[in-house]
């Protein structure tokens, strides 16, 4: 024992690195191996189970800390070898999830065995959170326990990370998100969850009043006739009333733009009905050559139209890409509350602890369309994981503040 | 936004650096050689910032969707962050790192010019977009800054006097680089659960953010526990830049990123 320092065995008190490494290693075999053997996947565990696990694991890492601190395991598992190689582990299981499609419908059955194609529920994965979950805990533990305000940065980078691991990994069981189809006819109560199934409890029931959507003046393409690849992509041309611009040699200049409009024979009038289309008057002009005409991109409805420019050359008019897409709608709730709202992306809706989002809508019919379809998504744990995020915001904002002061501690 | 007047401001702004920085070379400290070249690199990089403003207000969104934008913001804010420490700490050899960076990148951004287009899907027209992009691009320039200070202390520790207070420089760097980081991934999470449903769904990019997070993660913990073992932590910097390189710029050609909500080519 005298040559603690140089010659020091395996296993033998004080660990460093090697015993991490070794042990992370070791997690992440197991857990692939085990994963391999009974070829299941790791289930999310769903209240109440959830919350006794967090309760537990706590309780666990307390009752270490407050009665085996000044056991050299325990002071170890506090200490940077074990925390850096807990952080190796986890990120070499991310690193394999940047490399490895996350698909386990397409790869193949040892990918599917062992959980490489779906880490995020493999038991490797699992174990490698635990393992950086006890070592975060027990380094948290052990500089808030007595508090000193001069942790406090530490308190917050370190906790805020426990509290949004623990809080996003314990709660993905309880998340319920469920997609449901509505129209202007009646209101919906059904939706479907992600495995398919049908549910009818959510305490909702909502119509659609209007679908409305936006759009950005639709682009011109010159196409080649054979294949169809768009030959101009980096050279974007936007289809405007007056609009003038170089596409491939061609001059092109916008004569006349309509948005909403329907094509007769050769030539598009303005008509505000279901399924009308932009339409534009252009010329085109390259070297002595000069061509004039309507393209349009038509619609569900109504076909388009494109001009021949010689060669093997089309203009086209592609698709107009949406601006914004807003379902107007109408809520009914079990407690007899009635309102009208805006769904839009990025702006959803809370309602009796729903989030509802605008998640996809009638792309053949678009602004006519007379359906939508939202995801209603509840996330009981949210307040947790962001209680955790915000301990993170303000550790980032202390860091600014102490710089690496700290670190001569 | 017509491309050839991007392309007058680029060159203009990268004969001001070479002037200016020719002129920090031969001057003395406080003449009038070195006040004149600290003029131009200012100008240089004011004229870049007053292009980037015009683009904004002709776009009629923030350029910042697609990687040429991102890639003409990492060239006004590297040269921030340079001249910044530059005139902070005296380092002329970073600004000149700062500034040659920069060119590169509007040298990339003149050969590949991309369309500046005005589409802004609806899932990217939120408050957060504006914020989630510039702190990371303000936390890249920053670990960008710190790779070539690691590069540089490598250089010196296997071929000259190894110089351990470089490790100094680049430790305060990436301190402030990586709470730039953290809340660029923060406000990342905050905006995925208003705009898809949830904070945090393993996309590509974010598999690759978490891994540049962790990559840093294990250089802080690795200088704090061990703070006269410098070449290792030069060689922690070195990869995790690389790290970073891949998950900012090598992402688009993962073929595992096929279908990543934040792959932004030019279309």
């Amino acid at each position: 024992m005298t040559t603690i320092n140089k010659k020091r065995q395996f296993w033998q008190y004080p660990w460093s690195y090697r015993e991490g490494f070794l042990i992370a290693i070791a997690l992440v075999i197991a857990g692939f191996a085990i994963g391999y053997v009974i070829d299941k996947e790791v289930k999310a565990i769903t209240f109440p189970e959830n919350l006794v696990t967090g309760g537990v694991i706590i309780l666990l890492l307390l009752i270490t800390h407050l009665f085996f601190r000044k056991h050299e395991f325990v002071k170890w598992i506090a200490s940077v070898p074990a925390a850096i190689s807990a952080i190796s582990a986890y990120a070499f299981l991310v690193l394999l999830m940047g490399f490895i499609r996350q698909n386990p419908e397409e790869s193949s059955e040892f990918l599917n065995r062992t959980g490489l194609s779906h880490l995020t529920s493999s038991q490797a994965f699992l174990f490698a959170q635990m393992y950086f979950l006890v070592t975060l805990g027990m380094v948290t533990l052990k500089r808030i326990i007595p508090f000193k305000t001069k942790n406090i940065g530490f308190m917050l980078n370190h906790l805020g990370l426990w509290i949004t691991i623990a809080a996003a990994s314990l709660g993905a069981g309880d998340i319920q998100r469920v997609s449901m189809e509505i129209n202007d006819r009646e209101p919906v109560f059904v939706g479907t969850d992600q495995q398919g199934n049908m549910l009818d409890d959510m305490g909702l029931a909502i119509q659609l009043i209007d679908f409305k959507m936006e759009s950005y003046p639709p682009k011109a393409f010159i196409v080649d006739r054979e294949s169809g690849d768009i030959l101009n992509l980096k050279n974007v041309f936007s289809l405007e009333m007056g609009a003038r611009g170089n596409i491939l040699g061609w001059e092109v200049e916008v004569v006349d733009f309509i948005e909403f409009g329907v094509g007769v024979g050769d030539k598009f009038h303005k008509v505000y009905d279901v399924g009308a289309a932009p339409a534009a008057y252009v010329t085109a002009k390259k070297d002595d050559k000069k061509l004039e005409g309507w393209i349009s991109c038509g619609s569900f409805r109504f076909p388009g139209n494109f001009l021949d420019l010689g060669g093997n050359e089309l203009l086209v008019m592609d698709r107009p890409a949406p601006k914004s897409f807003v379902s107007e709608v109408k809520i009914y709730t079990e407690d007899e509350e009635v309102f009208e709202t805006e769904i839009a992306v990025n702006s959803p809706v809370t309602v009796n602890g729903w989030k509802i989002y605008q998640y996809d809508y009638n792309h053949d019919m678009g602004d006519w369309s007379d359906i939508s379809v939202i995801e209603l998504i509840k996330d009981p744990w949210l307040p947790v994981v962001y209680t955790g995020i915000f301990m993170l915001m303000a550790g980032a904002f202390y860091m600014f503040w102490t710089g690496n002061r700290k670190k001569t501690e | 936004m017509e491309m050839i007047s991007f392309n007058i401001v680029a060159y203009v702004t990268m004969i001001l650096w070479l002037a200016g920085c020719l002129f920090i070379v031969f001057g003395k400290k406080g003449n009038i050689l070195t006040i004149s070249g600290n003029i131009m690199v200012f100008a240089g990089a004011l004229l870049l910032i007053a292009y980037l403003v015009i683009l904004w207000i002709n776009l009629e969104r923030p350029p910042l969707r697609i990687l040429g934008e991102t890639r003409l913001w990492y060239a006004v804010l590297l040269p921030v962050v340079g001249i910044a420490i530059y005139l902070r700490h005296g380092y002329k050899w970073f600004l000149y790192y700062s500034l040659f960076m920069a060119s590169v990148f509007l040298v990339i951004n003149i050969t590949k010019p991309e369309n500046f287009d005005k589409t802004l899907m609806p899932a990217l027209q939120s408050p957060w977009f504006v914020p989630h992009v510039i702190v990371y691009m303000i936390s890249y320039a920053l670990l960008g800054a710190s790779s070539y200070v690691a590069a540089r202390g490598l250089y010196f520790q296997y071929y000259r006097q190894p110089k351990p207070e470089s490790l100094k420089i680049s430790d305060n760097i990436i301190f402030t680089g990586f709470a730039f980081l953290t809340l660029g991934l923060v406000f990342g999470a905050l905006w995925a659960k208003e705009a898809w449903g949830h904070y945090w769904t393993w996309d590509p990019k974010e598999t690759w953010a978490m891994l540049t997070w962790l990559s840093y993660l294990i250089y802080i913990h690795f200088r704090y526990r061990h703070p006269q073992k410098t070449t290792s932590a030069l060689w922690i910097i070195a990869l995790a830049f690389v790290v970073l390189l891949i998950c900012w710029l090598g992402i688009n050609y993962l073929s595992v990123a096929e279908n990543s909500v934040h792959t932004y080519s030019g279309q």
